[in-house]
């Protein structure tokens, strides 16, 4: 499968359903890439989706397609090391990618129905930018008939927040959509803070859209709960101890990665929490504190 | 046990019937339904030896499990003649370690109590006087109790550690902050510890635990593992005892697991005049979030709050934190 089959195969999934996340797009297209592989070997094929993942990352440089990748790669190998035989192997890599696919399409919902619990009626929650997952919570918090009011940081560069705003308005939710500098100001107001995650590091902390750390300081500085929804696909290998070892590949759009002479003129669009921060992890494994993630990552890489 | 080895699927779902009953009688006993909990778990992997599972493989769910699994969630149908004895004699195993938690906390005293220390403790908990006397046996050091009012339960605590000629004193619950500077060491018991860390205990524990983080005091919190309850804060029922008919709210987050008692504690009926004039709570308990405990000390060993997840992932199965 040639490179640019790849991506288109990629940007369909994104197109056809634009709810998907774009891990799961990401190791949906490198399942058709595998199922179309002509290599006969184990090393062939991890050396061909190396460069996949590579080129995946190059359209779409988040760090959840990159942790999607990273899944995938280790999914191989773990099913390669239970079977010598290559085609046998290839047939069973087929099977499991298609049960692992449909098993994270059900982890929104399990998500959901961990999450809702700990939203109270009449609670005000604080949110930032535009997340799938925390829709889903916010629906099944709906759906068991709470009462709550939203507010939305406006989220710049690219606005999402007014994008998530507008979705909460279909759910007749009350939102308000607030400046990413109002985040001080509305703090005393809000019950709780609801964020999701573009991945979520070794160390429990989490990588999200820019200004999410602003959010959880003040929310530490005024005692509330900083609650953080992401599936499990998103946890990712790295170990930042500050903003600047968040590798660049994942804090610039990959145009401006291609483009730009000095990087360091450039705006970038995510940033690092620390696990400090963080009250609990919502994940599709469970309620789990920010010191299990750790443990979770461990237990399969190593 | 009467029809057991046709089906433990329907043996389980009979237990958790039950144990819906009994934890919907008194909600604020959390240690019956994790007592259910820790049985159902027994028949699982009872089920599971037998139905030729190793023991390494996990039966929580997790991201290697994710992706190395050929198939969906197993049912319990298979029927097998031996799990019934397996089943009794895990349970019988479970109730020796039962009996014997306070005496393993108990040995593990004299690493945490040095000669000449001044130690804290509110109110009365038969995990910390079996603990603070086996310490006694071969060190010398003073205790301060709270009170812990309106009961007093901390004057009972006092007369029996001074019966084993422990220097006691007793003190009011206003008086904690001021104490603390002196105080060495806080040891605690709980009623029940939460899946984060956190704990639900004797009411004045909270205020306990923030003068201790203030001193920089370490709280130590000794408690038996059947204490331990999967249900996080916001999930344990509201039990609320209607107070002369009047259905009290609280605004604040850890509410929804208040128990309230009688408020005859706190202000008399014979105040006749002023009662029809306010409003008077006498909540039992407290919640006391983990940044405030320094180290959990049970039957197994001493443990940090930031740990106890995973000691709730070997005691209860995930599908049964809900019942």
């Amino acid at each position: 499968m040639s490179t640019e089959d790849l991506i288109e195969a990629f940007r369909a999934q994104l197109r056809d359903d634009p709810d998907v996340a774009s891990a799961v797009a990401a190791i949906r297209a490198l399942l058709g890439f595998l199922k179309q592989d002509r290599g006969e070997t184990m090393q062939g094929l991890r050396k061909s989706l190396r460069t996949a993942i590579d080129t995946l990352s190059r359209v779409d440089s988040s760090v959840a397609v990159s942790s999607g990748g990273e899944l995938f790669l280790r999914f191989i190998s773990l099913t390669s090391l239970e079977y010598s035989d290559y085609s046998t192997c290839k047939e069973i890599m087929i099977e499991r990618g298609e049960i692992f696919l449909r098993r994270v399409s059900l982890s929104r919902n399990k998500i959901a129905k961990l999450c809702h619990p700990f939203i109270r009626d009449g609670a005000r929650i604080l949110t930032h930018a535009y997340s799938r997952v925390v829709l889903r919570v916010l629906e099944a918090a709906v759906e068991s008939k709470k009462r709550f009011s939203i507010y939305v940081t406006e989220s710049q560069p690219d606005q999402a927040g007014q994008k998530m705003a507008k979705a909460l308005r279909k759910l007749n939710i009350p939102v308000t959509v607030i400046l990413d500098a109002a985040v001080g100001y509305i703090m005393e107001k809000v019950d709780l803070v609801l964020v999701g995650a573009e991945g979520v590091v070794e160390s429990g902390g989490i990588i999200n859209k820019i200004g999410t750390n602003q959010i959880a300081v003040c929310a530490k500085a005024q005692n509330k709960p900083f609650y953080v929804v992401a599936e499990s696909f998103k946890f990712v290998r790295l170990f930042p101890l500050n903003q600047q070892d968040v590798p660049d590949k994942f804090k610039y759009k990959a145009d401006t990665l291609k483009t730009s002479q000095n990087l360091t003129e450039e705006h970038p669009w995510i940033d690092y929490t620390s696990p400090s921060l963080i009250t609990l992890l919502f994940t599709d494994l469970g309620v789990l504190t920010p010191s299990a993630v750790s443990d979770e990552l461990i237990k399969l890489y190593l | 046990m009467g029809r057991v080895g046709s089906g433990s699927g329907e043996l389980m779902d009979l237990i958790r019937t039950e144990g819906q009953r009994m934890t919907a009688a008194q909600p604020s006993e959390t240690t019956v339904g994790n007592m259910v909990r820790r049985v159902l778990k027994i028949i699982r992997e009872e089920y599971g030896r037998l139905h030729g599972r190793s023991e390494e493989s996990d039966q929580q769910e997790s991201l290697h499990k994710l992706l190395t699994s050929g198939g969906l969630s197993e049912d319990f149908s298979t029927p097998y003649p031996l799990l019934r004895a397996n089943v009794i004699e895990a349970i019988n195993e479970l109730l020796i370690e039962l009996e014997g938690t306070t005496d393993n906390i108990a040995m593990q005293a004299l690493e945490h109590i040095h000669s000449n220390e001044v130690i804290m403790t509110i109110g009365y908990s038969r995990t910390v006087e079996a603990f603070l006397k086996e310490a006694a046996r071969k060190r010398k050091f003073q205790v301060i109790v709270a009170e812990c009012a309106p009961f007093c339960q901390g004057h009972e605590m006092a007369v029996r550690l001074s019966k084993e000629n422990i220097e006691t004193t007793v003190m009011s619950d206003a008086a904690i902050f001021a104490v603390m500077s002196r105080v060495n060491k806080v040891i605690i018991g709980t009623k029940t510890i939460l899946a984060n860390g956190a704990l639900i205990a004797v009411s004045g524990t909270h205020t306990l635990a923030l003068a201790a983080k203030h001193h920089s005091t370490p709280l130590i919190v000794c408690a038996p593992m059947f204490k331990l309850s999967p249900q996080d804060n916001k999930m344990v029922p509201v039990f609320l005892t209607l107070l002369y008919s009047r259905l009290i709210q609280f605004p604040n987050e850890e509410d929804s697991f208040h128990k309230f008692v009688s408020p005859q504690e706190v202000l008399p009926f014979t105040e006749g005049e002023i009662l029809a004039k306010i409003n008077v709570h006498c909540p039992v308990f407290d919640y006391v979030p983990p940044e405030l405990i320094t180290l959990f000390i049970s039957n197994i060993g001493g443990n940090a709050p930031s740990y106890i997840y995973r000691l709730m992932s070997e005691l209860y199965h995930p599908d049964d934190y809900e019942l």
